[in-house]
């Protein structure tokens, strides 16, 4: 069959594929470009107090300039890369393991893995101040077998650290795991037929495959837990906060939508940092 | 240097019986292939020798030394994998390196003993190749090379040229031979097909439901099979079902002298050794088809009863459909549960008609 000339297709039908393709694209445009850029107006145009509007970059000064602000974006980094670290940590052992291993344990552990994707953040957080919290199940505990009490995390940084790591388990092992699907079997026996110990194949076989999973795990996770709210609500300290809380009370609490927008750009600013590594790390790897 | 003896060795799956107290002994140099239908328990029983699978009982020693207990990493093995082996973030001379980095030679070394591998199968030069820019045959072959470079003592291969085509699995298979024999490698070789056993092994392990059913030299499981399933499974066998009755073999009008005790028996006669005789009135069976290949024919024909049989005949212009023939066979054997019961050649039976039935 040959290609037919575009031409060819009825403009009726031409019509209707429009419509079609223009639904998603207005929609798109209405409820993420707008808003986007009506904020990113609103913070670069300050409001004076003669009630005019000139273009200034005011707003991002003083945010820059209040060490209240760049504290708070600093425990958000802090919260993210920290999370971040303690989820490769945890999840690449475990994706290796449902990767590899076979039998019942691996089909329980992997159940256990999900588990978390199914439990929503604020069932998660009171979980957590009911265990980890002060006279929690943990401190009740140690009190019976007579130990001192822990210092909780509830209301420390760790708080929020704890909560995120356990609730981005999930997502992150299936990432791994289904990054580990393109090692086969035969090239891990391969790798121990010539000698490879558990060590060396990981390093030199298994993992070389992974970088692009990882990568995707980064940009990935990032991206959520930069604009986290419940459980740094719930759970963090109530200054410094990260952004999604500051946000929040800003624009509630001190009825200031402009710096909250500004926040929220600022905020933007970095997600798009990681949604470019994610387009650059899927993109090399289509590349080969 | 070295040979492998497999003792008393099974594997069993959770339910399945996978290999059932298989014994062997490969000698120094020896090439074995393991032949046997998908299931039979080949694979199961050379990744047992390589590492892979842990028996459930039995023992084997490489060299004398029990070797069931080490993980593949430190078995003196090399095994060569069906396909999809190959490490594709590598390069060819990375693939080849891998395990000569591991023992960490100095790299002069692992240059020259690379290089020299690639020459041996004819891969001279392709080192800064990705794996992914070669050929189904160009991999396989650097798998092999790759296997090679560590000088294993015992090679061993699981169907490695199952994923190529027919011209390119015979020039392969012969390379593979004449390697093989060139470093006389002690090498244990897994295939179902029975033209790649009978052109390459020293000797034939005939598998079926993880049990042997013959070992011996591919001539001689060609011209002695042990049991039925042999004598069907390698080259093209006519397998007749019948009685025997004081003495006479029986079936559907033909019946022939076969001196074991009363009973039911298998009559096996190779095409290439049963000859017809156009027949008239009291013919055995009839010709069904004729096919002429140029160098001979083939008949089929159909006895009383309708059982189907195949013949060679070195004049096909002789029959036609729907002719009476009378059989002559040459040679037969007679089974009697699974088991050989009597074996006479009546008549010689030439090299040059084998070859044509492998072809
Ligand atoms: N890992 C395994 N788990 C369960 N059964 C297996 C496994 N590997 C092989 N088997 C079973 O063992 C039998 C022999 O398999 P295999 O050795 O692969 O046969 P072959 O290589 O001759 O085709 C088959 O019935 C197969 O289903
Ligand atoms: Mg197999």
């Amino acid at each position: 069959m040959t290609a037919r000339p575009v031409s060819w297709v009825q403009p009726s039908r031409r019509l209707t594929g429009l419509l079609l393709v223009a639904v998603p694209v207005l929609l798109f445009a209405w409820m993420t470009i707008w808003p986007i850029l009506s904020g990113l107006t609103t913070a670069l145009t300050p409001q004076q107090a003669d009630g005019s509007r000139p273009l200034s970059f005011d707003n991002f000064v003083t945010f820059f300039s209040d060490p209240y602000s760049l504290a708070n974006l600093g425990i958000t980094l802090w919260t993210c890369l920290i999370t971040l670290g303690l989820l490769l940590v945890i999840c690449i052992p475990l994706a290796l393991y449902l990767r590899f291993a076979q039998g019942r344990l691996a089909t329980y552990v992997q159940t256990m893995a999900m588990f978390p994707m199914f439990v929503p953040s604020i069932i998660l957080a009171f979980a957590f101040i009911r265990v980890l919290g002060p006279n929690g199940m943990a401190d009740l505990l140690l009190n019976a077998v007579g130990l001192p009490k822990i210092r909780s995390p509830y209301l420390t940084p760790w708080g929020p650290v704890i909560g995120l790591v356990w609730d981005n388990i999930p997502l992150t092992v299936l990432i791994l795991v289904s990054g580990l699907g393109a090692v086969s079997n035969q090239a891990v026996e391969a790798a121990r037929d010539v000698g490879a110990k558990p060590l060396a194949l990981f390093w030199h076989i298994i993992l070389p495959r992974m970088w692009t999973s990882v990568a995707v795990v980064v940009s990935f996770t990032m991206l959520g837990l930069f604009a986290s709210f419940t459980l740094p609500y719930v759970l963090g300290p109530a200054s410094p906060e990260m952004m999604g809380p500051f946000m929040q009370r800003t624009f509630r609490d001190l009825r200031n939508p402009e710096m909250a927008l500004t926040q929220a750009t600022i905020t933007m600013v970095f997600c798009i940092a990681f949604g470019l590594f994610y387009v650059r790390a899927v993109a090399r790897n289509r590349g080969n | 240097m070295s040979n492998l003896s497999i003792s008393n060795v099974s594997k069993l799956f959770s339910t399945t019986l996978a290999v059932d107290d298989f014994s062997l002994d490969v000698a120094d140099g020896e090439l074995v292939c393991l032949l046997g239908p998908s299931g039979s328990g080949k694979s199961t029983l050379l990744r047992m020798v390589g590492g892979f699978e842990m028996p459930s009982e039995g023992s084997i020693r490489i060299d004398g030394e029990e070797v069931v207990h080490l993980p593949p990493e430190e078995r003196p093995t090399g095994m060569v994998f069906q396909s999809h082996a190959l490490w594709t973030h590598m390069n060819v001379f990375n693939n080849l390196a891998f395990g000569l980095k591991l023992r960490r030679l100095p790299k002069a070394q692992i240059r020259e003993k690379v290089e020299a591998v690639l020459e041996l199968v004819g891969l001279g030069g392709y080192g800064t190749r990705g794996v992914t820019q070669l050929s189904g045959g160009q991999q396989q072959r650097v798998a092999l090379a790759r296997s090679l470079v560590l000088e294993p003592k015992i090679l061993l291969l699981d169907e490695p040229f199952a994923s190529l085509d027919q011209h390119l699995r015979e020039r392969l298979r012969e390379e593979v031979r004449d390697i093989q024999q060139r470093l006389k490698i002690t090498t244990l070789f897994v295939t179902h097909g029975q033209d790649e056993a009978l052109s390459m092994a020293d000797r034939i392990v005939v598998m079926r439901d993880g049990k042997t059913e013959q070992i011996d030299r591919p001539d001689i499981v060609y011209r002695e099979p042990r049991t039925p399933f042999v004598a069907g499974f390698i080259g093209t066998m006519n397998l007749i079902e019948g009685v025997v009755q004081n003495g006479v073999f029986s079936k559907a009008g033909y019946s022939t002298p076969v001196p074991v005790a009363d009973g039911p028996a298998v009559l096996a006669i190779r095409p290439e050794a049963l000859e017809l005789t156009v027949a008239g009135e009291n013919a055995q069976g009839h010709v069904h088809r004729v096919t002429d290949y140029g160098t001979h024919g083939l008949v089929d024909l159909v006895l009383l009863d309708g059982t189907r049989l195949k013949a060679m005949v070195s004049h096909p212009d002789l029959f036609a459909t729907g002719q009476g023939v009378s059989l002559a066979p040459k040679a037969i054997a007679a089974y009697r549960d699974n088991v050989l019961i009597h074996r006479v050649a009546l008549g010689k039976e030439t090299a040059a008609l084998r070859q044509l039935v492998d072809a």
